[in-house]
């Protein structure tokens, strides 16, 4: 019995032993498992497998590329504009900082100016531009062609000017076509664009503080050419020549002009108040004598 | 027969707005700055400055008569006009869209708002035609 009893005790701490062993061999095999899904190489092994693997690197170029285009982005909102671009922009600048000087924000005379200019520009065969024009309540500046935004200029012009020389319509269409000529032959531009504008223009200022004695330079250069520096005599004889040149085949249009000249300059004789336009724009004698023909010597 | 006359009551409610005020669409406006003004005149008060880019509703109204060349607003709480040439359906690139940081650093002060505005009221633009 007792013997019985032995291999009976025997038997279920055999079975005891055996199911304990069974269960601790399962356990082991599950971190086994556990540890096969946390080796790399395995997990490397299942990602190429399914295509993962790819599809990170696809995902990482990815937001390495977007990473790029914002922080391309973040700089470009710390450009300079383009050169041309920073012009228009500095004309406009230059007319709301002279705004009370210039005295432009005023009710206009109505000349239907826009229509004439603009059948006169298309007359010669100026297609496809645009411009603004901007009369002023001063004689202290007379009239002025400025860079304005793409294919456009900016005509500045004197009201009290106009009216104390009582021009006409047809008139003032040429005086500012004259400018519009000036401004295509590029003067202004050139004189005030200064070495910092080509270096610095369409530059971006990242990291840094933007360079505003740009723009100060650009409004002296400005002030300087529109007040005081002008235009020179070989300017003012090329600009005198184009006018010539287009105007010739309309005799009606010379003619005009001539008379135009004429008119300002007995004006400017006795007006000392407009004794810097001669200095600024030389000299309508001398664009009389230009436009004058050749007197034969026989 | 409550709900009959909701329903009534609402559609009158929006014919007699929609004969006095309708909603023609929202536009953007194009220059860099510019006013909304009292009345449809260059030279009449600005009620508020805007700048580019900015939403503006444009508005109908069988009290007001704004001309062919002006739109009447509605820009926050103000109603007004803006010259049409100035407003455009897509929201356009503006000066200072793109350039922000160098625009930011001109530090303009309201009078240069205000005078930059004016600007595009006292222009005279023209342009010739394609060939």
């Amino acid at each position: 019995m007792t013997n019985i009893l032995k291999v009976k005790l025997g038997f279920v701490s055999f079975m005891i032993l055996m199911v304990a062993s069974a269960y601790s061999q399962n356990q082991k095999l599950q971190e086994e498992k556990e540890l096969e899904l946390v080796n790399f190489k395995n997990i490397k092994q299942v990602l190429q497998e399914d295509g993962l693997s790819q599809s990170v690197i696809t995902k990482k170029k990815k937001v390495k590329a977007m990473k790029v285009s914002q922080e391309g982005l973040d700089k470009s909102r710390f450009k300079y504009p383009e050169e041309k671009e920073f012009l228009g922009f500095m004309t406009e600048y230059w007319l709301v900082k002279n705004a009370q000087l210039l005295d432009w924000d005023h009710e206009k005379p109505e000349y239907g100016l826009e229509a004439s200019f603009k059948a006169m520009l298309e007359k010669f065969g100026f297609y496809h531009k645009k411009f603004k024009i901007m009369l002023i309540n001063t004689p202290s500046l007379v009239r002025v062609s400025l860079p304005g935004n793409e294919r456009e200029v900016v005509l500045v012009l004197s009201v009290p000017f106009i009216r104390s020389l009582d021009l006409t319509k047809l008139e003032i269409s040429l005086l500012l076509l004259e400018d519009f000529f000036r401004f295509e032959l590029g003067y202004f531009e050139k004189s005030v664009t200064s070495e910092k504008l080509k270096k610095l223009g369409g530059t971006s200022f990242y990291g840094t503080k933007p360079d505003l004695t740009l723009i100060e330079e650009t409004m002296k250069n400005y002030n300087n050419q529109i007040y005081e520096k002008g235009f020179t005599f070989q300017q003012q004889f090329e600009v005198t020549k184009k006018m010539d040149s287009y105007l010739k085949a309309n005799p009606e249009l010379w003619n005009s002009y001539f008379r135009l000249l004429g008119k300002i300059e007995r004006f400017l004789k006795v007006n000392s108040q407009y004794k810097q336009y001669i200095k600024l724009y030389p000299s309508p004698d001398l664009q009389l004598k230009w436009l004058s023909p050749e007197e034969k010597i026989l | 027969m409550w709900i009959y006359l909701l329903i009534l009551s609402s559609l009158s409610l929006a014919a007699t707005k929609s004969t006095d005020e309708k909603l023609v669409g929202v536009f953007y406006f194009n220059p860099i700055f510019g006013h909304v003004h009292q009345s449809s005149l260059k030279t009449s008060p600005s009620l508020t400055t805007i700048q580019c880019s900015y939403p503006v509703k444009v508005i109908e109204s069988s009290k007001v008569s704004a001309g062919p060349e002006w739109a009447y607003v509605q820009v926050a709480d103000y109603k007004g006009f803006i010259l049409r040439q100035y407003l455009s359906e897509k929201r356009p690139d503006c000066f200072q869209g793109r350039y922000p940081k160098f625009f930011d650093s001109l530090n303009l002060d309201l009078a240069e708002l205000y005078y930059w505005g004016r600007l595009y009221d006292q222009y005279t633009q023209g342009e010739t035609r394609v060939r």
